[in-house]
C-alpha cells in the first residue's frame, strides 16, 4: 500500500503508528471544530424548553423553524440584510477601484516620490480606524453622514492592504506585457482592464473576497456610526438581540441562534461555493 | 519585506508629524464642540408670549421617538403608536427601539453634541434627568405648558419632581417603577417562610437563609449590573454618595457596613451578586427554574415574571428597613422630553405627542400591561386604583409605600460615578478584594470624578 | 539618465510645459491620487487630530473645548487613568500572544496534522477553514450558549469527565482564556493554511537530499521545515499581531471588558472613554497611546526578526 503524498513535513515518515493516527485525531479535531456550526444550527431549530435543559440534548427533539420565522419578523433582519449588503458591495467596490488604480500607479507608474508615497500607503496599515475613530466620527457627523451608507463606506474607502497585495500581483507580471499593451495603443485604463487584469485573475478574484468578507464581518465602525436602526448592519444587530431578546431570559437563545445562523448564510454558502479561492486567498496573499 | 516595513515606520511617523503641524494653526474650524447649539436658544426667546399659537402644528410632519422598551412591550408600543397616528392627520411618530437605557443615553448624546439626527422625543432613566437639565440638551418644557395650558397637577407630586432639573420642568413623567423584591410565594408557603411586616436587614437574611436552603439554590439575588438596585440600601441606612462637599462617602462606616451586609450573604452561598455577561437574563432564569428563592428587581417587569412562573405564585415585597426605620425606595423607569436642538416645528409635534404619551389614558394602558405604576393621582387615589389593584393584588406593598418612593440623586457625574461604583462592588464582593482598601480607592477615583463636573 | 538625455535634446525655448513625457507622469500620478486623499482624509488627518483632542478637555456631554496642556497625559500617566491604562496593555498584550500562539503554534500543528493531500482530508481542512468566514458576533454568540454557567454544554461535558466546570466567562481568571476560545476557534483554520500552502512550496530536493545524508523526520522539520517557514512565520506575525492588538468585537459581546476589567484590551478602553463616558479628551489621549504602542512593538518585532528570517525560500 503506497502512502499518500503529503506537504512539506515528513514527520514520521518511517513510523507507521502515525499513518494510522493520524487519521483518527484529523477526525477528532475536526469533530470539536464542527462543533460550534452545529451547535448553533442544532440550538435555532429547539424549543424554548429544550434550550435549558440541564443535561442538553445533543440535536433537537422537535424541529422548530418558527424560531427563523420569529426573528425575522420581530427583529428586522431583512432590513440589516439590505444595509450590510449595500455596506459590502459600496466598500468593495471602491476598494477594488481606487486600489487597482493606486497599485498599477505604484507599480508602473513613473513620477516623482513614487517610493516615499507607497511608504505612506504602508503606514497607514499601523493606523486601524480603532485609533483615529474619534475625528473621523465628528468629521462624519458634520457631513451628516450618521446612519447613512456613506458614513458605513468612506472611511473604509481606501485599504492599504489592498494596494499592497495588487501591488505585488502586478509586479510580478513581465514588463514587456504592459508595454504591448502600449503599443497596441491601449492606455492605462485599458492596459489594466486587458492586460494586467486579465493575467492576474486569481490573486483579484481572492484578495477581493477577502476584502468581501472582511466588508460583510465590521463591527467596529458600523457600531460607531450606524447605532439607529435604519442602518444597522447584521453583526451589530445580532449583538443587540441579546439584549432585545435574550434580556428576559437565558431560554430565548434559540432564536438568536436562529439569528446567528441567518447573518452567516451568505458568507458561508460562498465560501462552498468559491471553496477553493477562499482557502488559497490568504495563503497566496502570504506568500508574496 | 522587513526593510520596506521598517522603512515605512519610519516614513509614516514623519509624515504623521508634518501633517501635525499642519493641523493644528486651524484648530478652530474642526470640533463640532466648538460649535454649541446656535438655533437653541432662539427657539428659547420669545418664551415670554404664552401664545399657544406659537406651539401649534400647521403642517404635515413625521416625528420620531426612540424607546427602551425591549421587544417583550413592542405590541403595546406599536399600539400606542398606531392610535396617535389615526387620531390627528398632522403628525406621524416613527418608533424606535434603540437599546437599554445606557445605550439610548450613548445615542444621544452623540447625536446631541453634533446636533443632527435627533430623535423628536427621546426617553431617560430618571438618574439622566439633571445631566440633560444642566447640559440643556432636553428643552424647558415650562413655556409649553403655560402656552397650552397643560395640566400637570394630577401627576404624582413625587414623580413630577423626579422629571424635573433645577426647578425647570425638563420632562414628564413616563413609565414608572420602583426597586421591589419579588418571592417564590409558594415556596414560601410551602416550607413555612414568614414576612415580617416590618423588616429589617436581619429579617431579610433570615428569609434568604430559609429560602436558600427551601430552593436547593440562592435565597435570594443582588442585581449588580446596575447600582439602582443595590443603591437603595446605602441611601436608607443614611450614606449621601454625594454629600453637601461634592465629595463620596461610599467608604463611610455605614457604607462599608451594607457592602459587607452583601457580602457576607454571598460568601455564604445563600446569594450572589449578578454582574457580566446575560447577568439579568441568568438571574431571571434562575427564578423561573426555582433555583432562586427570590430576586431584587424593579416592578415594572411583574407581568413578565408572571407570565413567566406559570407553576408557582410570585409574590412582591419591599425592601427592608434599615438600622434607622428609614424604608424608602427610588423611583425607577423613565420620563420622557424633547431634545432642545430640533427645530421649532419638530418640537410642536413632539410636544403633542407627550402629552399624549403622558396622559392618563395611555398610562392606564401601560399599567394593565405591564408592571409600570400608575402615576396619576386621579388613578392612585380614587376607585380607579381600587380596581387597579384587584387586577394586581401584589401591587398592594407599593400603594402602602407610594409616598416613600423618592427622586434619584441628580448629579451630572452620575453615570460615571455609577460606572465606577458598580466595578468596585464585583470586585469586592465576587473578587474577594478587600472592602475597606478598595472603598478607598473607589471614593478617591468617584471624587476626582466629582472635581471633574464640578 | 534616459530622461536627462532626452530633456537635454528637447530644444529649450519651444519646450510646451505639458510635454508628452510630464503629461504621462502626471496622469500617472493622479491614478494614486485618489487613494492618497482618502488616506489623507481617513488616516493622517484624523491621527493628528487626535493629538490635538488630546490637549483639550473635550467632553462631548457639556461640550467644552479648552486645551489644557497636558492634564490628560499627566492622568494617563500619574493619575487614575494610569491604573486602567496598564490594566489594559496587558490584557492587551496577553490576548495577542493568545492569538499569535493559536494562530502560528496551534496553526503549524493543524497543518502537520492535516497534510495529507486525499479528499477526505480536503474536505476536513475545509471545515477547519470555515470558522474564518463565520462572523465573529455570530461566533461569540454561539459560544455564550456553549459556555454559559448554568446550561452550557461545554461545563455540562467537563461534569461528564468529572471537572466542575465554572461560569467561563464570567470570572475573573477565565474570562480572557474564553474570549481566546472563541477567537481561536476562528483563526487557527487560517495559520493551518497558510502553513500549509508554504510547505507545499518547499522543494522536495532538500529532504531528498536530507534523507540521503540519514536525517530522521524530526531533523528534517527542525532543519529544514522551519527555517524554510520562516518568512511565513513573520507574515503571520505580523498581520496576526496587528489585527489581534486591535480586538474589539468578540470582547464587546461576549463580556463587555469585564469582569472587573479582566478582559477590557486597549480598544475597549478607548471606546468605553469615548462612547460610554464621553470623556473624548481621555479616550484621545489613550487612542494616541495605543497607537505610539502599535509601533514601538512593530518596529521592535521588525528589530528583531531581521536576524533570524530565512529568505532563501
Amino acid at each position: 500500500m503506497s502512502k499518500k503524498p503529503t506537504a512539506g513535513a515528513k514527520i514520521g515518515e518511517k513510523s507507521h503508528a502515525w499513518y494510522y493516527i493520524q487519521p483518527v485525531l484529523a477526525v477528532l479535531v475536526t469533530i470539536v471544530m464542527i462543533f460550534p456550526l452545529y451547535w448553533m444550527i442544532a440550538t435555532s431549530l429547539k424549543s424554548a424548553e429544550e434550550v435549558q435543559l440541564i443535561v442538553p440534548t445533543l440535536y433537537p427533539h422537535s424541529i422548530h423553524l418558527e424560531n427563523y420565522i420569529s426573528v425575522l419578523t420581530r427583529a428586522n433582519f431583512l432590513k440589516y440584510y439590505w444595509n450590510t449588503i449595500v455596506m459590502t458591495v459600496g466598500i468593495l467596490v471602491l476598494q477594488v477601484g481606487t486600489g487597482t488604480l493606486a497599485a498599477y500607479g505604484f507599480s508602473f507608474g513613473e513620477f516623482r516620490g513614487r517610493e516615499v508615497l507607497f511608504y505612506v500607503v504602508l503606514g497607514a496599515l499601523m493606523i486601524p480606524l480603532q485609533v483615529t475613530f474619534i475625528p473621523i466620527y465628528i468629521m462624519c457627523a458634520n457631513w451628516n453622514l450618521n446612519d447613512t451608507f456613506l458614513g458605513l463606506i468612506l472611511p473604509e474607502a481606501v485599504s492599504a492592504y489592498y494596494i499592497f497585495m495588487m501591488r505585488n500581483t502586478f509586479l510580478s507580471i513581465d514588463r514587456s506585457y504592459i508595454d504591448a499593451g502600449r503599443i497596441d495603443g491601449l492606455g492605462r485604463l485599458g492596459t489594466i482592464i486587458h492586460v494586467l487584469v486579465p493575467m492576474s485573475k486569481a490573486s483579484i478574484f481572492t484578495v477581493t473576497l477577502v476584502t468581501f468578507s472582511n466588508g460583510w464581518n465590521a463591527y467596529f465602525w458600523p457600531k460607531i456610526i450606524a447605532r439607529n436602526e435604519v442602518r444597522r448592519v447584521l453583526t451589530v444587530g445580532l449583538a443587540q438581540l441579546k439584549q432585545t431578546f435574550a434580556g428576559q431570559a437565558v431560554a430565548n437563545y434559540h432564536e438568536i441562534m436562529a439569528g446567528a445562523v441567518l447573518a452567516i448564510m451568505p458568507l458561508v454558502i460562498l465560501f462552498i461555493v468559491f471553496q477553493k479561492y477562499m482557502m488559497t486567498g490568504y495563503s497566496k496573499a502570504a506568500m508574496k | 519585506m522587513k526593510k520596506i516595513l521598517a522603512i515605512m515606520l519610519a516614513i509614516s511617523m514623519i509624515f504623521t508629524l508634518a501633517a501635525c503641524s499642519g493641523s493644528t494653526g486651524s484648530s478652530s474650524s474642526a470640533p463640532a464642540a466648538e460649535a454649541p447649539a446656535a438655533d437653541a436658544p432662539a427657539a428659547e426667546a420669545p418664551a415670554e408670549a404664552a401664545d399657544a399659537s406659537m406651539y401649534e402644528v400647521t403642517e404635515p410632519i413625521t416625528i420620531k421617538w426612540w424607546h427602551a422598551l425591549e421587544e417583550q412591550y413592542s405590541p403595546l408600543v406599536k399600539e400606542v403608536v398606531d392610535d396617535f397616528n389615526a387620531s390627528q392627520d398632522l403628525i406621524t411618530v416613527e418608533a424606535e427601539y434603540i437599546g437599554a437605557y445606557a445605550d439610548i443615553n450613548e445615542a444621544l448624546v452623540s447625536a446631541n453634541a453634533v446636533g443632527k439626527d435627533l430623535p423628536a422625543v427621546v426617553v431617560a432613566n430618571t438618574d439622566y434627568v439633571a445631566q440633560y437639565g444642566s447640559s440643556g440638551l432636553y428643552e424647558n418644557l415650562d413655556p409649553y405648558i403655560a402656552a397650552t395650558g397643560y395640566d400637570v397637577s394630577d401627576f404624582s407630586a413625587g414623580l413630577l419632581v423626579s422629571a424635573q432639573y433645577d426647578g425647570k420642568q425638563v420632562s414628564l413623567p413616563f413609565l414608572h417603577s420602583t426597586q421591589v423584591i419579588y418571592y417564590n410565594k409558594t415556596m414560601a408557603d410551602e416550607n413555612g417562610i414568614e414576612i415580617p411586616e416590618q423588616w429589617d436587614y436581619d429579617s431579610f437574611r433570615t428569609f434568604v437563609e430559609e429560602g436558600a436552603k427551601a430552593c436547593g439554590g440562592y435565597g435570594t439575588v443582588v442585581p449588580g449590573w446596575d447600582q439602582w438596585y443595590f443603591e437603595t440600601l446605602f441611601l436608607n441606612e443614611g450614606v449621601d454618595i454625594i454629600t453637601d462637599d461634592n465629595t463620596c462617602d461610599l467608604d463611610s462606616e455605614a457604607a462599608i457596613g451594607v457592602t459587607n451586609y452583601i457580602k457576607s450573604m454571598c460568601d455564604d452561598g445563600i446569594a450572589y451578586l449578578a454582574y457580566g455577561t446575560g447577568a439579568s437574563d441568568n438571574m431571571r432564569q434562575n427564578f423561573y427554574d426555582q433555583k432562586a428563592f427570590s430576586v431584587l428587581h424593579t416592578s415594572s417587569l411583574y407581568n413578565t415574571y408572571v407570565t413567566k412562573c406559570p407553576d408557582f405564585e410570585v409574590g412582591m415585597l419591599w425592601y427592608p428597613s434599615a438600622s434607622n426605620g428609614d424604608h424608602y425606595s427610588e423611583v425607577g423607569g423613565c420620563v420622557v422630553g424633547i431634545p432642545s436642538k430640533n427645530d421649532q416645528a419638530t418640537k410642536n409635534a413632539a410636544w403633542q405627542f407627550l402629552q399624549y404619551l403622558c396622559g392618563k389614558e395611555v398610562n392606564m394602558k401601560w399599567a394593565e400591561g405591564t408592571g409600570y405604576l400608575p402615576t396619576r393621582n386621579s388613578v392612585l387615589t380614587t376607585e380607579e386604583g381600587v380596581a387597579f389593584l384587584e387586577q394586581k393584588p401584589a401591587f398592594q406593598c407599593i400603594f402602602d409605600n407610594l409616598n416613600l418612593i423618592n427622586p434619584r440623586i441628580q448629579s451630572d457625574a452620575w453615570s460615571e460615578l455609577a460606572t465606577t461604583w458598580k466595578d468596585y462592588m464585583n470586585r469586592m464582593i465576587n473578587d474577594g478584594a478587600d472592602v475597606e482598601s478598595a472603598s478607598a480607592d473607589m471614593v478617591e477615583e468617584i471624587n476626582e470624578i466629582l472635581e471633574d463636573h464640578a | 539618465m534616459a530622461e536627462t538625455n532626452l530633456e537635454a535634446a528637447a530644444p529649450e525655448q519651444k519646450k510646451p510645459f505639458f510635454t508628452a513625457r510630464r503629461k504621462a507622469k502626471i496622469v500617472d500620478f493622479l491614478m494614486v491620487v485618489p487613494a492618497l486623499i482618502l488616506l489623507a482624509v481617513f488616516t493622517y488627518y484624523p491621527i493628528c487630530k487626535l493629538f490635538q483632542i488630546s490637549l483639550t478637555d473635550w467632553n462631548l456631554l457639556n461640550d467644552t473645548w479648552n486645551f489644557v496642556g497636558i492634564k490628560n497625559w499627566n492622568w494617563l500617566f500619574a493619575g487614575s487613568g494610569a491604573k486602567y491604562m496598564w490594566n489594559s496593555i496587558k490584557v492587551t498584550i496577553l490576548y495577542t500572544l493568545g492569538e499569535l500562539a493559536i494562530t502560528m503554534v496551534g496553526g503549524m500543528l493543524f497543518a502537520l496534522l492535516f497534510n495529507r493531500m486525499t479528499r477526505m482530508f480536503s474536505a476536513m481542512r475545509a471545515i477547519i477553514f470555515v470558522p474564518k468566514y463565520v462572523a465573529m458576533s455570530s461566533a461569540a454568540m454561539v459560544f455564550l450558549v456553549i459556555l454559559n454557567g448554568n446550561y452550557g454544554i461545554f461545563n455540562y461535558l467537563l461534569g461528564l469527565i468529572g471537572i466542575q466546570g465554572v461560569d467561563w466567562l464570567n470570572t475573573k481568571s477565565t474570562a480572557l482564556f474564553a474570549v481566546l476560545m472563541c477567537t481561536g476557534w476562528r483563526v487557527v483554520g487560517y495559520g493551518m493554511m497558510i502553513y500549509l500552502s508554504a510547505m507545499m512550496g518547499i522543494s522536495k530536493d532538500y529532504y531528498e537530499a536530507a534523507s540521503l545524508d540519514g536525517a530522521t523526520g524530526r531533523q528534517q522539520f527542525f532543519k529544514i521545515t522551519l527555517p524554510m517557514l520562516s518568512p511565513t512565520t513573520l507574515f503571520l506575525l505580523v498581520t496576526t499581531f496587528l489585527s489581534a492588538m486591535k480586538v474589539f468585537q468578540s470582547v464587546d459581546v461576549l463580556t463587555s471588558g469585564g469582569p472587573s476589567r479582566s478582559t477590557e484590551v486597549f480598544v475597549y478602553l478607548i471606546y468605553r472613554y469615548a462612547m460610554e463616558d464621553f470623556r473624548m479628551d481621555r479616550a484621545a489621549t489613550c487612542a494616541v497611546m495605543f497607537f505610539l504602542l502599535l509601533l514601538i512593538i512593530t518596529v521592535s518585532t521588525m528589530k528583531v526578526s531581521n536576524n533570524s528570517v530565512n529568505y532563501d525560500a
